[in-house]
């Protein structure tokens, strides 16, 4: 049975980094190439080595797939490509492979500069891992070799997120990536059309949550926001350079612009030029909304968001500052929340998830000590806020995306196993399809029936239609034919057509087979009590007797002589064709009966 | 408002029911079977005392959940036992499922209670004590009330009646004493003690029009006097009357709120007692609204009540227009948080609130 093997490297059942190697149709494509965010040794990277123990990954990878461009989906590329070796082609988008070297070189600086750590990726590495990256448009149609063939669709979530369609002949895999089902204030929401995969593979980070209205939260941020800068505190909102930060920007800027405040709202230099850029290179990424407006004026070139410098952290007053990275772990925001912490007019609001070890996730957890560099305690008195603003989808999502791509099986990553009977009940009761969660580096094998695609020949097909009446459009007709498979082709046609092509020659086979009769009259006078009695038993056939003495049953042929040595015995020889098998044996057993008595 | 948050199910309830652990329960009601029953775990934010400042997450989140082929009309939980119990069309059977949120989150049916003469017989109300037995009350007509320990299936008590009057509600007054609410607005007593025939505590109230009842009791609480509480009855005309059983004889107070005409007739009535609130109450099922009434200014003329608060979030959220406007089919009180409320709509949404004292 033709076979799709499926195994999270990462991201089976946890959340933290994605790496997925699929096995189709004897090709290997390894989707997404994620780092661990929590971990400061080898594991936060995957565990390349589950993959080929001493084979290398170029030979036995046909492509690399990357879906987006956050670190838990792309941060150990270079680290794999440079590091562990692999040189064959690495596909994304074109947002994505624009971003990418971006967040990696910036991740890299803080890792290795700040931290000093040494088993890292350098520079060079990531300019050459990104030299063997192709860039994919959406919606088209990526021939990786002869039979593979990959297509991206729109996953929204963040710029240039796509969700990738593999496909080997008539077997597909979908696998989304993070996605979103609902369109945000600067994107869009997933799309893709009835692809039927055999396997959906999806993300379910948020599968088992029921998320509060994005108004809810919106009217809540703001509220803090304005309530902090009221009464004369700063607010700090740490973000990585592209995603939430456009999201949180166009929000800010409409809430001031509509409620005419005059505090500073700064983002950090170099990525708003970067980010920019990027929204204006890639507006068809963007939602409807972003690209109308984008006419009459740049929805990212803001009128109350400025540059932010260094000093100005320490100036009087309220303010909003959006600063690098996100997680408060280095750099310039964990800077600004050093100087900030001791106030408690202020305030820092974690617009996103915090990856364990991280100083975000330590003050989230409630720590109000913290110890810094130098063993230097930081009392935190400002107050600390969350906001999830991130996009992923729900259970409700889930089911429209499985409900528009029809797949026939459905395999879950991100979430946690114990929790998720009820969405893989849900799941398998609605659509009538497999579920599986496989474990990190645990194997699922899920088992395909590919339609293999015939040629009928002409002849044959005249021929079956001309017996019995005109078939049913809607059900299957069973036919007969040869089977020919010759140079990838597959053609039925019939027997004698395939023995001319072959250059075969036809054989008949033919059975004779002897029945003694007790019958002292002569030969001629034993064959009409022969042909008298089968005429009577078998009406529906055609029994004939012919001049030269012999008596035929359809094909069949009946010849009588007298025994050789008994002349009260006679001998019946029958004989039959082998396509007349079963009439032939009938024959003969009724024979061997004998003769009824009376005849004429 | 002070807080308010909104939700989205995937499919409406008509139900919202505090389980153990302060969790919610919300279950479907669509006809064609693939109801879900659902506990959720309500957002850190609402299970705090107070609101504090450090609470990463603002959604619920979904425990686990059981399949239902048919509607949920109804649904309580065991108190003191991983039980749930439902009720709901086409009879009066009540369906008995298991909760094991450590092992697994699908919440298994474990059997049915079935009533005799169950079908073709209206769905049942049920209600469920606090007390060390694991008792549930049901029936659907006077006359088919019965106690059934849930555990083992055994029926403890059936009242003797010949009454075939229609119930909306029914509670248990303490471990003794079951309070019965009949649709046309009577409410009747009975000493599960002994299987006699239910007494008439309170007549139907004198209103011009028949109209269909619903009440409204406090949970009966350890230890708690039996008939401090008032009973509230909610008719579907927005009659409101408020009675203390120890002396039934005269109502307490009545009163009339502002709805709009009966329209959709009494599918979802439903008034509530604020556990943290004395004297206040709240009531929905007549449009997109939740009214909440301060019954202390309250007498017995039976004239128009203004309302402390009125919710309108589930009218402002509609479909655009497609087909009719949202209904609230449920509301149930916070247990510790004075002026929260969880309201739910016919639209699906599910929101939690808490307004400020004007």
């Amino acid at each position: 049975m033709p076979e799709i093997k499926v195994t999270p490297l990462g991201a089976g059942q946890d959340v933290g980094r994605s790496c997925i190697l699929v096995s189709i149709a004897g090709k290997n494509v390894m989707l997404d190439c994620g780092m661990h965010m929590g971990y400061n040794d080898d594991r936060r990277f995957p565990d390349f080595s589950y993959i080929t123990q001493n084979g290398r990954l170029t030979d036995f990878l046909d492509c690399v797939i990357i879906s987006h461009f956050h670190l838990d989906h792309c941060g150990a590329l270079p680290y794999f490509s440079e590091m562990v070796g692999y040189d064959g082609p690495i596909y994304m988008t074109h947002p994505t492979k624009a971003i990418c070297p971006i967040l990696l070189e910036d991740y890299r600086k803080i890792t290795v500069d700040k931290k000093g750590e040494t088993n890292f990726f350098t520079s060079q590495m990531i300019k050459d891992c990104m030299k063997k990256v192709v860039a994919v448009h959406l919606h088209q149609t990526v021939q990786v070799d002869e039979e593979l063939e990959i297509k991206a669709y729109y996953a929204g979530h963040v710029l240039g997120a796509a969700m990738f369609q593999i496909k080997v002949g008539c077997e597909s895999v979908v696998y989304t990536g993070d996605y979103n089902m609902t369109p945000d204030r600067h994107l869009g929401a997933a799309w893709i059309d009835k692809c039927r995969p055999d396997l959906l593979i999806s993300e379910s980070t948020y599968a088992t949550t029921i998320r509060d209205s994005k108004r809810c939260r919106e009217r809540d941020f703001l509220k803090k926001v304005h309530e902090t800068v009221e009464r004369g505190g700063k607010v700090l909102i740490p973000v990585f350079a592209l995603g939430r930060a456009q999201e949180l920007c166009i929000l800010l800027e409409t809430f001031w612009e509509r409620m005419n405040l005059k505090a500073p709202i700064y983002f950090s230099t170099g990525l708003t030029e970067k980010a920019n850029h990027y929204y204006k290179l890639f507006i068809t990424w963007t939602n409807q909304k972003i690209r109308k407006t984008f006419v009459q004026r740049n929805m990212f070139e803001f009128k109350h968001i400025k540059a932010f410098d260094r000093a100005f952290a320490d100036n009087p007053g309220p303010m909003v500052v959006f600063a690098t990275p996100g997680m408060l772990h280095a750099g310039q925001s964990l800077q600004i929340f050093r100087k900030w912490a001791g106030n408690e007019k202020n305030m820092v609001i974690m617009p996103g998830y915090c990856v364990q070890g991280t100083v975000g996730h330590k003050i989230l957890s409630g720590q109000r000590k913290l110890e810094m560099e130098g063993r230097q305690i930081l009392e935190v008195k400002m107050q600390v806020e969350y906001m999830s603003f991130s996009a992923h989808a729900d259970a409700k999502g889930i089911m429209q995306l499985i409900r528009q791509a029809e797949p026939r099986n459905v395999l879950l990553v991100h979430g946690e196993a114990k929790k998720m009977e009820f969405l893989k009940q849900k799941i398998e009761q609605e659509f009538h399809v497999n579920c599986y969660m496989p474990a990190n580096g645990e194997t699922t094998t899920i088992f395909t029936n590919p339609s293999i695609p015939v040629d009928i020949s002409l002849g044959l097909l005249k021929r079956e239609a001309a017996i019995g009446p005109v078939p049913d459009a809607k059900k299957p007709k069973l036919m007969h034919g040869t089977l020919l498979m010759k140079d990838n082709s597959f053609r039925l046609v019939s027997p004698e057509q395939a023995l001319k092509e072959l250059g075969l020659a036809e054989h008949q086979l033919r059975f004779t087979c002897r029945v003694h009769i007790q019958d002292p009259r002569k030969e001629h006078e034993t064959v009409l009590r022969v042909y008298n009695h089968l005429k009577g038993v078998l009406k529906d056939y055609s029994v004939q007797h012919l001049p030269d003495g012999s008596i035929t049953v359809e094909s069949i042929l009946i010849q009588a002589t007298a025994h050789s040595e008994d002349q009260g015995t006679k001998v019946l020889l029958v004989s039959w064709t082998y396509q007349d098998e079963e009439l032939g044996s009938y024959l003969t057993s009724l024979l061997k009966k004998g003769l009824p008595q009376s005849t004429a | 408002y002070r807080e308010l948050h909104t939700f989205e199910l995937q499919a409406p309830t008509r139900l919202i029911e505090w389980a153990h652990g302060s969790r919610v329960c919300v279950a479907g009601y669509g006809q064609s079977g693939g109801n879900e029953i659902l506990q959720l775990i309500p957002p850190p934010r609402l299970q705090a005392k107070e609101t504090q400042g450090l609470c990463p997450e603002r959604d619920f989140k979904v425990e686990c959940g059981g399949f239902s082929k048919h509607p949920v009309y109804r649904l309580k939980h065991v108190p003191d036992t991983s039980l749930l119990v439902t009720s709901g069309p086409p009879d009066s059977s009540v369906q008995v499922w298991q909760v094991s949120a450590e092992d697994s989150d699908v919440i298994k049916s474990v059997g049915t209670i079935v009533t005799e003469n169950s079908t073709g017989q209206p769905w049942a109300k049920i209600a469920t004590i606090s007390a060390r037995v694991p008792w549930v009350l049901h029936g659907s007509t006077l006359d088919s009330i019965q106690i059934t320990e849930v555990e083992l299936r055994k029926n403890v008590y059936t009242a003797a009646s010949e009454d075939s009057d229609e119930l909306s509600g029914l509670a248990f007054l303490d471990s003794s004493t079951v309070l019965l609410c009949c649709a046309r607005g009577r409410l009747c007593m009975a000493d599960v003690r002994q299987p006699q025939r239910p007494t008439q505590a309170v007549p139907v109230p004198a209103v011009p029009h028949a109209e269909r009842w619903c009440m409204g009791t406090l949970c009966a609480a350890q230890g708690s006097d039996m008939g401090s509480q008032p009973v509230a009855r909610l008719s579907s005309r927005g009659f409101i009357t408020l009675t203390d059983l120890r002396k039934a004889s005269e109502p307490l107070a009545l009163a009339q709120a502002r709805v709009p005409s009966p329209g959709s007739g009494a599918e979802f009535l439903c008034v509530s007692w604020a556990p943290a609130l004395q004297g206040c109450l709240a009531i929905s099922g007549f449009d997109g609204t939740v009214h909440v009434y301060d019954t202390h200014s309250w007498d017995s003329s039976g004239r128009e009540a203004e309302p402390t608060f009125v919710h309108k979030g589930h009218m402002l959220g509609g479909a655009g227009g497609s087909g009719d406007p949202p209904l609230v089919t449920a509301h149930t009180w916070h247990l510790q948080k004075p002026r929260t409320v969880l309201s739910a709509a016919s639209d699906g949404s599910l929101h939690v609130w808490d307004w400020v004292q004007p």
